[in-house]
């Protein structure tokens, strides 16, 4: 039976040892992290699947795994169909990597044609068609009017373009980008992304696992989701699933001003306040923005009152839907909620 | 694996480093300087020597200065080929597509090679045409000397590289061998103006082997004339080179287990 997985792990389990620094020569100890903990997951084939967590989740360690660089500790994973362990040749020639440090995987004294070039030969692009292919591949980020210019030339946003297009030399079924827009500017996040959700993944019907910090991201593009903390899963489910998952009380969006990092601490510890996140909003206006969790509704009142009793100024109020934010704050433990 | 698949992508890792080589002009023109002004020094000491040490070299001494100065050269360059290709997010990147170890080895070390025997092309041709030393090359044996020498550096070359991919700074092979060629290897000074223990040292040095052999090699000397010392050298590339390769994959796995590659 033909398998409806591109990707699939089995109990996978990836631990780094290291040495504790700082500790003097002699006294170093070694030290265990579990980057990837028993971890299970099956991606369908033409699925754009969205794998978010913190820094330090395990997601760079996954893709790693997936691509053959990181060979696991126990457990096992698939990907086409192709064990990373003992087929790693046919895993390969099944898959197209984008490095979140992607750009720094190519030669900068070459133009990106050449670069490309490059990539073909050694990704198996037959010879009779690597050119037609790189001028593809070009043409579909956008680059094909800078093929010629060395890829020192490139700014941020064309450099991870090529990293893409490099991706995606051998037509691989199967596409993993790690952070592939992290650095990047608004507009070409949004180009990145824009070409991944709609030629990748709905045009062409490549699978894609994409993995990123950033909530808004996943939110918008991806089929599911899974939420991974501590190199495990802790949710997968659709976008709006997630979303649903935090729905369990209220969300109050509050601009407040002059508030003192002690005051905040103080709001957070109230009882029915279940999540805190806290930013600067203004500096010069002396403006925060907070995103209070309640336990329920019956718990605002006890929060309006603390600003008042407080002489805290509130610019603006909101009661908002839970997010995927919400979600990933609930279920990650980030941000700064308790 | 199909062989003109991998022999094409030996090309290509060729032209990319002949491409971006090229755009390094400064450092060509120095390096070519550097070659000149390097054999032009040595020539005219050699030219001009008249020690008694070194009566018996069979050569003239200048012919003798040349040839190990322009050899230690090629063989340094070996020495670090393999170490230079180590560029950690270059190497993630061929890792995950689907090139052999030694295709990737070799494809990474070509051009070195010959830019280096362009190299010694000019030490040699300062030699012949500006003091008028004779070479009488066996090519033959001349090949098959260099090959024995390359390979067995090479071999080094992939220990040193391995050891460097775990320690991320520092390759005391490189060095070790680097200071016993220029010591023990009788590159420039033959080993009988050494004390006897250092000179039973140089006998266990693959570098004393190969220049033993390829001075006879280029001044119309037979293969028979060098057979013991060649067979020596055979013997230590036949060890060294599987050696280093298998070092190199250990090490190169080690560093992918500890997640530790690219931790430069």
């Amino acid at each position: 039976m033909q398998n409806e997985y591109a990707i699939q792990t089995v109990n996978l389990t990836k631990t780094y040892k290291s040495k504790t620094p700082n500790s003097g020569i002699f006294n170093r100890k070694t030290i265990s992290v579990n980057a990837i903990d028993n971890l299970n997951l099956a991606i369908k084939k033409g699925e754009l699947f969205g794998l978010l967590g913190p820094n330090g989740a395990g997601k760079t360690t996954l893709v790693k795994i997936l691509c053959t660089l990181l060979p696991p500790d126990q457990g096992s994973a698939l990907v086409n169909g192709f064990d990373v362990a003992k087929q790693q040749m046919k895993v390969k020639q099944s898959i197209g990597t984008l490095f979140s440090v992607g750009e720094r995987g190519f030669f900068w004294r070459l133009s990106g044609y050449r670069n490309l070039e490059f990539f073909a030969a050694i990704n198996n692009v037959p010879r009779s068609n690597r050119h037609q292919r790189i001028m593809e591949v070009l043409e579909l980020v956008g680059l094909n009017d800078k093929a010629d210019l060395f890829f020192q030339k490139y700014s941020g946003g064309m450099k991870r373009k090529l990293a893409l297009a490099r991706a995606l030399l051998a037509d691989p079924p199967i596409l993993l980008l790690d952070e592939p827009t992290t650095g990047l500017d608004v507009t070409s996040s949004r180009s990145i992304r824009d070409f991944i959700k709609n030629d990748l993944s709905k045009k062409h019907g490549k699978t894609v696992l994409y993995t990123t910090h950033y909530i808004e991201e996943v939110s918008q593009m991806c089929d599911r989701v899974a939420i991974m903390n501590k190199g495990k899963i802790v949710a997968l489910d659709t976008p709006d699933a997630l979303k649903g998952m935090a729905k369990k009380g209220e969300v109050a969006d509050i601009v407040v001003k002059n508030m003192s990092e002690a005051q905040v601490n103080t709001l957070r510890g109230l009882e029915g306040v279940t999540g805190l996140a806290a930013e600067v909003q203004d500096s010069v206006l002396g403006q925060r923005r907070l995103r209070v969790r309640l336990e329920n509704v019956n718990s605002l009142p006890m929060v309006l009152d603390f600003f008042f009793r407080e002489k805290i100024k509130l610019v603006n109020f909101r009661q908002e839907e839970p997010t995927l934010e919400d979600a990933f704050i609930e279920l990650t433990g980030a941000g700064e909620g308790k | 694996m199909k062989l003109t698949q991998e022999l094409d992508k030996i090309y290509y890792f060729m032209k990319r480093d002949i491409i971006s080589f090229s755009t390094y002009k400064t450092n060509i023109l120095l390096s070519v300087v550097s070659a000149l002004f390097g054999a032009l020094s040595y020539a005219f000491w050699g030219a001009n020597a008249s020690m008694p040490s070194v009566a018996n070299l069979g050569m003239p001494v200048v012919t003798y200065l040349l040839i190990g100065l322009a050899f230690n050269t090629y063989l340094s360059q070996s020495l670090t080929l393999v170490q230079r290709t180590i560029n950690p997010w270059s190497l993630e990147e061929v890792l995950v597509s689907p090139t052999g170890l030694v295709t990737f080895i070799v494809g990474s070390s070509l051009w070195g090679f010959i830019w280096s025997t362009l190299v010694i092309v000019i030490y040699l041709a300062v030699g012949v045409f500006a003091f008028g030393v004779i070479l009488s090359v066996n090519i033959i044996g001349t090949i098959i000397v260099v090959g024995l020498g390359i390979g067995t550096f090479i071999g080094f070359s992939m220990i040193g590289a391995g050891v460097l991919i775990l320690t991320k700074q520092g390759d005391p092979v490189t060095t070790i061998i680097t200071l016993a060629t220029n010591l023990f290897g009788n590159v420039l000074f033959p080993i009988t103006v050494m004390p006897l223990p250092l000179q039973v040292i140089s006998f266990l040095v693959p570098q004393y082997y190969f220049f033993t052999c390829i001075r006879p090699m280029l001044t119309g000397q037979t293969i028979g004339t060098i057979l013991p010392d060649l067979a020596i050298l055979g013997l230590m590339c036949a060890i060294i080179l599987p050696v280093g390769y298998l070092a190199y994959a250990w090490c190169l796995k080690t560093a992918r287990k500890n997640g530790t590659l690219s931790w430069f």
